[in-house]
């Protein structure tokens, strides 16, 4: 999907226990588009950003059963209505033959729709979007807040990262 | 001749006079032979459909996509559009790009209908009555004619064979000439034509000192030609065969003072003695004598009962109720020792008294002491005869007889039939078998005279002496005596190399004639397609140099057909005999549609024998180890070597193919420390072989057996090499070859050698595969020997509404001749693999017939199971098919869809039966123009990579039902034969629609002795199999198959 | 709880993880390597000839006959199918089970897996009659009028159980890599790398959004993929247990099959872990001999497990009394085949016995014999199975023996070529540990590290 980036001030910070310091300051001070950006995730980011529960879960499940009654229609259809043969003298519609093939198709539309989820919810693919610090996905941690944000004050915003030790500040486009 | 006939003939150049120069330097031979025309005229009067087809044959579609592959379907299709003319004309040499439609078709030719001619088969010991299956033309498949009553119907290995020898592509394409130097050593070989050939010949006729050397011949008109010319040229006609029954006419001879070859009664016989006649393989008239024998089975109460002294492990010795393995220089002791117990001990018959006899039969008092068998089952066998007096049988014969003493086992064997008066009852002098006049003495006298330089011109037909006559006989030499050797042979084999000329005979196929196949039977013997080749009848040449040299009696000179004079001897001879009170026209014509008039003579009475003919019986000492040779079921004497089929055809017992090889016994390859395949050296008569070892249960420990009919030199590709040439360790003793009880020196070479054998174990392990019975077991409980199963489905499966196809076979009567192997070889293209390919396991038969060996190994039983596709209705095949290339048809057969199969081979894993098969290679490919005209064009050539099996013959299933329709009626059972049923001469397969509670395979179902194989797991095979049932006074069976619960 | 030793040695910062690790990536080739790869590019070469020759000329090249119609192309699918078991099982059931000593080991197995199945895959396509027909395997919608493929074929169920296998853990083990080569993006000094990665990471920058949304997949990805890799081999054994043949019909071959798998999973494993440790010795700090003593026991478990299927198939031969199957039974272990049963149970049950003893467990040379060994047992054990069932089954007169010829050898070598190369290939462009994966666990062990 089309991404439009955001301007925004970023801060960088050099290790995962002031990353999650900031990251609950900012929820704090009311900030909720803000982010934060980790080179591995973080234990404890998610309720540092107040981030809910992904909702892939569920695109899995339901995809899932789609898989599954594929499947069983597919056989079903294809061995016993569309074309009846009579193989080894087995029944047309022979239910346990047809396990397995609707057992690997729950698999394979559960996995690839949620691979496609997360796609969809990380709005990947993405080409070449803007970096704030190429560290940040080796060794280095920032939080990033768009100026559409609440209570967006770049003064404000700058002064509460210097107070939680950021290693680098700068305007950014995120 | 005059102009004027020319004129009537213009397609006639049958004579060489000067008109007949222009066509004969044509390149190709094209309007040579009219004599097919003339045998369709007497179906079909349709002088139209002769022009055009004369128009047609010119050009032939078969020369399309010359070089590549060996049958492509397109070019089939073109075939199925072509004339009947043109199908058969393969020899034309012209490149043709347009094909050629029936836009007139001739009224008995219908496309992809199938049209019969009756003929006949003759491979010197044995004729046949054939029904010729063509298609657009061309012999596709050779079946018995059912209205023979003789064979009704069944034909041996060979007889189905020769077809491929029509279309081998080395046969020479024409008259040729070998130029010999002095020493007759050279191998140039140029083409001649038909005039010098003949301006040569009768030149040195007119010289004197002229022989015809034939093999048998059984042909009454052809027997006439050779009279006539004999009579013309004052030449002398000598009859040789590799497989001579002389030993019998000398017997017989000797015994009630004419020479002749009785006609056995098989089935009138109950208690049956063969001492080494192998009557059921290889001896004689196996396809009748095996409709005989299981004849007296069918009925089981009654059945008969086969002993057997068998000196190697014969065919015969494997279907014997009781056999007892001996070696040849026995075979005299056992029917005298059989005499002396029956007509001294017993004191039975009208010879009881006679002090001479009894002074002949002393020396043999203790003689079962030497055999290997308890003395109760020898004095048993001697009652059972006596019980049957006038109901038994004993015959001998066959190469494993022909020890120095052949002709007094022969009068053994008439005194002991004489004193059960079995003579004029089971076995028929007056119905004595024409035709089996071979002679090895008259052969040697011929060499004589030769040597002597008193015989000028040899002319040899339909025999090959220089590859199976022994060596030691010295023919070679002699013949190189003569000035002008003629060779009518098919091909530049043994003898045509050492022939001035090779002036090439009609393919029986392609020729007229006629057979004398029982005394008073007579058949006809149609051409099935046009000459294919510059060839000319051997009848007609003999015509023609009579003609040329204005010598000879008027019929000989004034036919310029073969054809023609056939017909007039028939009129004047044969008509007399056969076809009294009808007109010539009707009697030819019946004998044409029925192909057999007459019936056998009958009326044998009891001839009295002459004791003083015993005096000269002795016993026989013997030394070591004795040589045994004996012919095989595929093979014969080897003539047809060349036809792949034969070779790659498994031997009945040992299931060897593509070798020969010497059978030692267990216990005598141990002795030698031998192994399967080892080379073993042999040194017989001074000649020394080596031939790879197979080690033979139930062979007696001093018997070393070898087949002859290999070893061929110069039969063409496929024989050349295969197996080695064993006629010549065969002896000779005053002018009689010894092919039995030679004293062989031995040594183990320890050389490993590979022995193709299909069959990979040889015992059944306790399983119940082939269920046998003793007869007092079955008189008992009529399913003994059987194992029932408790079989239950969890659901009730599909039904079959209208036809549900099934077959039946009943192991008790098959005998494991291998017949209908090739007839399912020959109906579904089946194509041969190769020697290489059979040891890894690829051959392709649909149908085969395992052998299994029962009882103590050293003196080990035989059984047999043909073993097609089952059908099963829960086919395991099916259900592990991943794309459903092969299915169930709603009349319950096992579809297999060639062209949707991918080739997994997960079905023939899950075969239980392991019945499938697949193209490993495109053996398609290997078929060489032109044998494709062979290929059946109702079953699918299969291409590399898919599966193959047995389907019922499914083609001839729908045939049947549309005719059926067309004719508006419903099935009659029995209408519809597979193959392999067809050609069955005990009639052991059934076939038919087991949902009609009429037909015979629904009665066959429900027989007692019926099992399906491998019934436990449920995969409810459409085939079933009735129990073997022996005859030998035993309570149990020699093994057990109980065993197997699963 | 239980002192653990440390996952990662060495007390490295976030940097030094991610250099160690990008290293081989940024780095030229070693001569070493490249030596690798090029015997491994002839060997995969002259496998491509081996099978066109088989191909265009016929399966008759290969030992299969009558009536041994299976023979070395399935049997050493299975073997590579059974090798492709251990790398989504490590990345998925250890994940499942919270091991975090998978991190470092997970992303070469599941490499391994990938390549293995794609090794494999090619066998069941190739050693039909007409390859150039497989694709009527698939049931697609044709002009054929109703033509569809039989689903009651268990080969039918392979062909949707081993594409939906490859794909799946193609996914999971791509999924993986994204902020890995999002890593070697950044790090790109010059413009091609920076692109190729950048496409390779699809533009992902790892905010926490983003990484809850990952975390989630992964779980998933595991959830999906553990019973995925036990039905695939499961169905893989139904080409065998749902025949009737006596020695494939039977019921314990799932749960023996996967057994197998993990076990010859893990010997490869170790055999290319062990390559990998001599390759890049920086990785010594991340593959430890702790890894490597895991795995070990694994082996030594699963090793234990394949010898009770032995066993018990022996047992149950005898028990049933079904005559076929004994006779089957005793034809494996004393017929024309003895020697390979016997190989079979020497390399697979015997020799992973050693593993009882620690030294032997931390000895790099010795295990690495030994996992050879179980590599080469684990082919004899589907040799076995393939071909000592199909060469003596109901009727005597069908027995015969399998034809080995020289293709079978050369499509059995060259299949090793085909897998190695891509291998290698991997080692140099791909991380072959987790770098993602790894930080957050690099101070378990060390006293006050998280667990």
């Amino acid at each position: 999907m089309a991404t439009i980036y955001k301007p925004g001030m970023a801060a960088i910070f050099e290790t995962e226990e002031a990353i999650l310091k900031a990251a609950h300051k900012v929820k704090e001070m009311g900030f909720k588009k803000f982010d934060a950006i980790t080179p591995y995730p973080v234990h404890g980011m998610e309720e540092a950003c107040g981030i809910q529960r992904s909702w892939i879960p569920y695109v899995a499940f339901v995809m899932g059963v789609f898989g599954c009654s594929s499947g069983w229609l597919l056989t079903w259809w294809t061995s016993a209505v569309n074309w009846p043969l009579n193989i080894g003298g087995k029944p047309f519609h022979s239910l346990p033959a047809f396990i397995p093939i609707m057992f690997e198709l729950t698999i394979l539309f559960s996995a690839l729709s949620s691979v496609a989820a997360l796609f969809y919810a990380c709005g990947l693919p993405r080409v070449n979007p803007p970096i704030i610090h190429p560290d940040l996905t080796c060794h280095k941690f920032a939080i990033f807040i768009p100026r559409d944000d609440v209570g967006y004050d770049e003064g404000k915003i700058e002064g509460m990262f210097q107070a939680l030790g950021a290693s680098a500040i700068k305007r950014a486009e995120f | 001749m005059s102009d004027t006939h020319q004129h009537d003939h213009d397609h006639d150049h049958e004579h060489d006079h000067s008109a007949d120069a222009s066509s004969a330097s044509v390149p190709a031979p094209t309007l040579r032979d009219p004599r097919y025309w003339l045998s369709l005229e007497d179906w079909a009067k349709d002088p139209e459909f002769q022009k055009m087809a004369e128009k047609e044959f010119m050009s032939s579609p078969l020369q399309e996509s010359d070089g590549e592959d060996g049958w492509a379907r397109r070019e089939f299709l073109k075939l199925m559009g072509a004339s009947l003319a043109m199908a058969s004309a393969g020899c034309i040499r012209r490149p043709v790009q347009k094909i050629v439609p029936y836009n007139k078709q001739p009224e008995e030719v219908t496309f992809t209908v199938p049209n019969l001619y009756t003929s006949t088969y003759f491979d010197g010991s044995e004729a046949l009555g054939l029904l010729v299956s063509t298609r657009e033309g061309r012999p596709l498949k050779i079946e018995g004619n059912p209205k023979h009553p003789l064979n009704k119907g069944a034909t041996s290995v060979r007889a189905q064979a020769h077809i491929l020898s029509l279309y081998d592509p080395e046969r020479i394409k024409g008259p040729q000439r070998n130029l010999l130097n002095k020493a007759k050593t050279n191998r140039d070989t140029i083409s001649a034509k038909w005039d010098d050939v003949d301006d040569a010949t009768v030149k040195q006729l007119n010289k004197g000192g002229v022989v015809v050397l034939s093999g048998a011949i059984n042909s009454p008109a052809t027997r006439a030609v050779i009279g006539d010319f004999c009579q013309a040229f004052g030449a002398k006609h000598v009859t040789w065969e590799p497989l001579a029954h002389e030993e019998i006419r000398h017997g017989q001879k000797a015994s009630y003072g004419e020479a002749l070859v009785p006609f056995y009664r098989f089935d009138k016989a109950k208690v049956i003695v063969s001492i080494g006649a192998d009557f059921l393989g290889t001896w004689m008239m196996p396809t009748t004598y095996t409709r005989q024998f299981s004849a007296g089975r069918k009925d089981i109460e009654k059945m008969n009962k086969l002993v057997v002294f068998d000196p190697h492990y014969s065919l015969t010795g494997a279907n014997a109720d009781v056999r007892i393995r001996i070696k040849p220089s026995q075979q005299i002791s056992v029917v005298m020792g059989l005499a002396h117990e029956i007509v001294v001990k017993k004191g039975f018959g009208r010879f009881a008294g006679n002090a001479s006899v009894k002074a002949a039969l002393e020396p043999f008092a203790g003689v079962v002491s030497q055999l290997k068998m308890e003395p109760a089952l020898f004095v048993k066998l001697a009652e059972d005869l006596i019980a049957n007096k006038g109901k038994s049988l004993v015959v001998a014969g066959g190469l494993p007889t022909l020890t120095a003493q052949a002709q007094e086992l022969q009068i053994a064997v008439n005194f002991l039939n004489s004193v059960l008066e079995n003579d004029g009852e089971t076995i028929e002098s007056k119905n004595s078998l024409p035709g089996l006049t071979a002679s090895y003495s008259e052969m040697a006298d011929l060499i004589d005279s030769l040597n002597k330089g008193t015989v000028k011109t040899v002319i040899i037909h339909r025999t090959n002496p220089l590859y199976s006559l022994p060596p030691s006989f010295g023919f070679k030499d002699a013949l190189k005596k003569a000035d002008l050797v003629l060779y009518t042979g098919d091909r530049n084999d043994e003898t045509g190399l050492q022939s001035d000329y090779l002036i090439p005979d009609h393919h029986p196929l392609e020729n007229w004639g006629d057979a004398e196949i029982g005394r008073g039977l007579f058949s006809i013997h149609q051409p099935t397609i046009r000459p294919m080749y510059d060839t000319r009848s051997f009848e007609l040449s003999l015509m023609t140099w009579g003609y040329l040299a204005k010598k000879g009696p008027k019929r000989l000179q004034e036919f310029e057909t073969f054809y023609d004079y056939l017909r007039q001897f028939w009129k004047t001879d044969i008509q007399p005999k056969a076809g009294k009170g009808k007109s010539f026209d009707d009697f030819w014509d019946e004998a044409l549609q029925d192909g057999v008039v007459g019936t056998q003579a009958s009326g044998s009475s009891s001839r009295t024998f002459k004791t003083e003919a015993l005096s000269s019986v002795k016993p026989v000492q013997s030394q070591g180890f004795e040589l045994v040779l004996h012919p095989t079921v595929a093979m014969g004497d080897g003539s047809l070597a060349n036809v792949a089929w034969l070779h790659e055809l498994p031997d009945p017992v040992t299931k060897i193919c593509w070798d020969n090889y010497v059978s030692v016994s267990i216990a005598t390859a141990e002795a030698l420390k031998l192994k399967e395949g080892m080379l073993l050296e042999l040194t017989v008569n001074g000649v020394t072989k080596e031939l790879p070892t197979h080690i033979q249960p139930g062979l007696h420990d001093d018997v070393l057996a070898v087949a002859v009919g290999y070893g061929r030199t110069q039969a063409g590709k496929v024989a050349n090499g295969v197996g080695v040439n064993s006629y010549e360790m065969v002896g000779v003793k005053k002018g009689q070859a010894i092919y039995a009880g030679a004293f062989v020196e031995v040594k183990n070479t320890h050389k490993k050698y590979l022995l193709a054998n299909p069959q990979g174990h040889h015992t059944m392990e306790g399983r119940q595969i082939v269920v046998e019975a003793t007869l007092k077991e079955y008189l008992k409980n009529p399913s003994a020997g059987q194992h029932k199963h408790h079989i239950f489905s969890i659901w009730s499966g599909h039904a079959y509404n209208g036809h549900k196809w099934a077959m039946s076979v009943d192991l008790n009567s098959c005998t494991g001749c291998n017949a209908c192997v090739v007839a399912c070889q020959s109906e579904n293209n089946i194509p041969v693999v190769g020697k290489k390919y059979v040891i890894q396991g690829r051959e392709m038969y649909w149908i085969r017939v395992d052998r299994y060996y029962v009882g103590d190994p050293a003196n080990a039983q035989a059984v047999f199971q043909p073993l097609m596709c089952q059908h099963c209705d829960n086919a395991p095949c099916e259900s592990v098919c991943p794309v459903a290339a092969t299915v169930h048809s709603d009349e319950g057969l096992n579809d297999m869809i060639y062209n949707r199969c991918v080739g997994t081979r997960y079905c023939a894993n899950n075969c239980p039966y392991k019945v499938r098969r697949f193209n490993w290679f495109n053996f398609a490919k290997l078929i060489e123009k032109p044998m494709h005209l062979a290929l059946n064009p109702d079953v699918t050539v299969r291409v590399r990579g898919v599966m193959e099996k047995c389907s019922f013959c499914v083609h001839r299933i729908k045939a049947g039902k549309t005719k059926a329709n067309l004719e508006k009626r419903e099935l009659v059972d029995g209408e519809i034969k597979t193959a392999c049923q067809q050609v069955c001469p005990t009639d052991a397969i059934v076939f038919g629609d087991v949902n009609n509670p009429k037909s015979q395979v629904a009665q066959m179902f429900k027989d007692k002795r019926g099992y399906a194989l491998l019934e436990e797991f449920h995969a409810a095979p459409n085939v079933r199999y009735q129990a073997k049932i022996r005859n030998n006074d035993q309570e149990g069976t020699a093994h057990d198959n109980k065993g197997s619960h699963s | 709880m239980m002192k653990r030793n440390p996952l990662v040695l060495g007390h490295k910062t976030l940097k030094q993880i991610t250099e160690d690790i990008v290293a081989p990536v940024e780095t030229m080739p070693s001569k070493g390597w490249l030596g690798l790869f090029l015997s491994a590019k002839m060997l995969f070469i002259f496998y491509i000839i081996t099978l066109a020759l088989v191909v265009s000329t016929g399966m008759g090249l290969l030992g299969v006959n009558h009536p041994n119609g299976w023979g070395t192309m399935i049997i050493t699918f299975v073997f590579w199918i059974g090798i492709g078991h251990a790398g989504t099982l490590i990345s998925a059931i250890l994940f499942l089970f919270r091991q975090k000593w998978r991190t470092s080991v997970a992303r070469t197995a599941e490499a391994m897996t990938v390549f293995a199945v794609m090794t494999a895959g090619l066998f069941p396509l190739l050693h039909t009659g007409r390859p150039w027909l497989d694709f009527w395997l698939f049931p697609y919608p044709n002009q054929r009028g109703p033509l569809w493929v039989n689903f009651r074929s268990p080969l039918l169920w392979d062909v949707f159980a081993v594409s939906t296998y490859a794909t799946v853990s193609m996914v999971f083990w791509y999924i993986g890599m994204v902020p890995d080569f999002a890593t070697i993006r950044d790090r790109a000094k010059n413009k091609i790398r920076h692109t190729v990665y950048g496409i390779l990471s699809l533009g992902w920058r790892g905010t926490a959004k983003n990484w809850s949304h990952y975390e989630m997949l992964y779980l998933l990805l595991a959830g999906l993929s553990a019973p995925l890799v036990l039905s695939v081999h499961t169905i893989v054994s139904f080409d065998f247990a749902v025949s009737n043949l006596p020695g494939w019909h039977t019921t314990i071959f799932p749960p023996y099959f996967v057994a197998g798998a993990i076990f010859s999973g893990f010997g490869m494993v170790v055999t290319l872990m062990t390559f990998v440790r001599i390759g890049f010795p920086e990785f010594k700090n991340y593959i430890t001999l702790d890894h490597m003593e895991v795995m070990n026991k694994i082996i030594m478990t699963t090793g234990l497990m394949v010898g009770y299927a032995y066993a018990s198939e022996f047992f149950v031969a005898w028990y049933s009394g079904n005559i076929y199957e004994r006779a089957v039974f005793i034809n494996r272990a004393l017929g024309a085949y003895g020697w390979s049963y016997w190989v079979m149970v020497s390399c697979n049950v015997l020799i992973p016995q050693l593993f009882w003893f620690k030294k032997i467990r931390r000895s790099i040379p010795i295990m690495f014999v030994i996992s050879i060994f179980v590599n080469i047992g684990m082919w004899f054990e589907r040799f076995v199975i393939t071909v000592t069932s199909l060469h003596h089954d109901f009727l005597p007169s069908n027995w015969g023996n399998y034809a080995w010829t020289m293709y079978d050898t050369a499509i059995l070598v060259g299949s090793f070529g085909m897998f190695l190369t891509l291998f290698l290939l991997y080692l140099r462009v791909f991380p072959a540990i987790s770098i993602a994966e790894i930080k957050p666990v690099k101070d378990v062990g060390y006293g006050g590290g998280q667990h």
